[in-house]
């Protein structure tokens, strides 16, 4: 199945450092990416793993379901996708405050939140924004808040960025 | 752990230990490198926790300057004294 793989500049590996080949296969067990597997997103699973380069993963069945990830036996990145980039990232993290924004129009008390966000948003990653706007969302509506708005983030990011569901 | 959505830094302070030492599994795993991706100052905290275990982990006794040495021996004491 295909999927999705977030990656820092030149393709390297966030958390093993490992630097991705493109179009070729990586096996969990040959210890060069992660002894565990090889993580991928869904597009649900996007919003958590925001970094600097997106890439179209094929994964080697079978494919396991983590919390937010999927994680298989191998992989090979087949793509990158472009349209993730510094504008995209922008116009993330500004989709993100309007919901925030529009949050605190029916919950005022979810104004400080929108105030903290408006601070920090200038100055940190789009994961960062998105955690808080999903934090936001958690503080005045719970944890179906912070579903609903990981949820909506997801959504734009697809959307935007061209992406199909996965299997 | 709390039953917030996500990590908080200072819970993943006190997880880093374990995640170093590869100890961390499954969902506790995951929660806490998903805090790593939207955590700048946590991601800045776990690299400094490694680079200082790289480091004293490469040092011998032998290495330490004897001066130094009787200086860290005399903090160590101090410090005990001043705790006690």
């Amino acid at each position: 199945m295909n999927a999705f793989k977030f990656l820092l500049t030149d393709r390297v590996g966030p958390f093993s450092g490992f630097r991705w080949p493109v179009g070729e296969w990586v096996e969990a067990h040959d210890g060069r990416a992660c002894g565990a597997g090889v993580h991928a997103c869904a597009p649900a699973d996007l919003p958590f793993w925001l970094l600097d380069e997106l890439w179209e993963v094929e994964l080697r069945e079978p494919v396991a379901r983590g919390r937010h990830k999927l994680v298989a036996r191998g992989g090979r990145l087949v793509r990158r996708i472009e349209a993730w980039d510094g504008e995209a990232g922008e116009d993330f993290t500004v989709a993100c405050i309007e919901r925030v924004r529009g949050l605190a129009v029916r919950r005022p008390e979810a104004a400080g939140h929108l105030a903290d966000l408006g601070n920090w948003a200038p100055h940190v990653r789009p994961a960062a924004v998105a955690s808080l706007a999903a934090r936001a969302a958690e503080a005045v509506e719970g944890r179906d808040g912070y579903d609903a708005e990981r949820a909506a983030q997801a959504d734009w990011l697809a959307g935007r960025l061209g992406l199909e569901p996965t299997a | 752990m709390s039953e917030a959505a996500e990590l908080t830094c200072a819970e993943l302070v006190e997880l880093v230990t374990e995640y170093l030492e590869g100890a961390l599994t499954g969902e506790e795993l995951e929660r806490f490198e998903e805090h790593l991706v939207y955590c700048g100052p946590c991601a800045v905290h776990v690299e400094q926790m490694r680079e200082t275990i790289r480091t004293a982990g490469a040092l011998r006794e032998e290495d330490l300057d004897p001066a130094l040495a009787d200086e860290l021996l005399a903090a160590f004491r101090g410090w005990r004294h001043g705790a006690a």
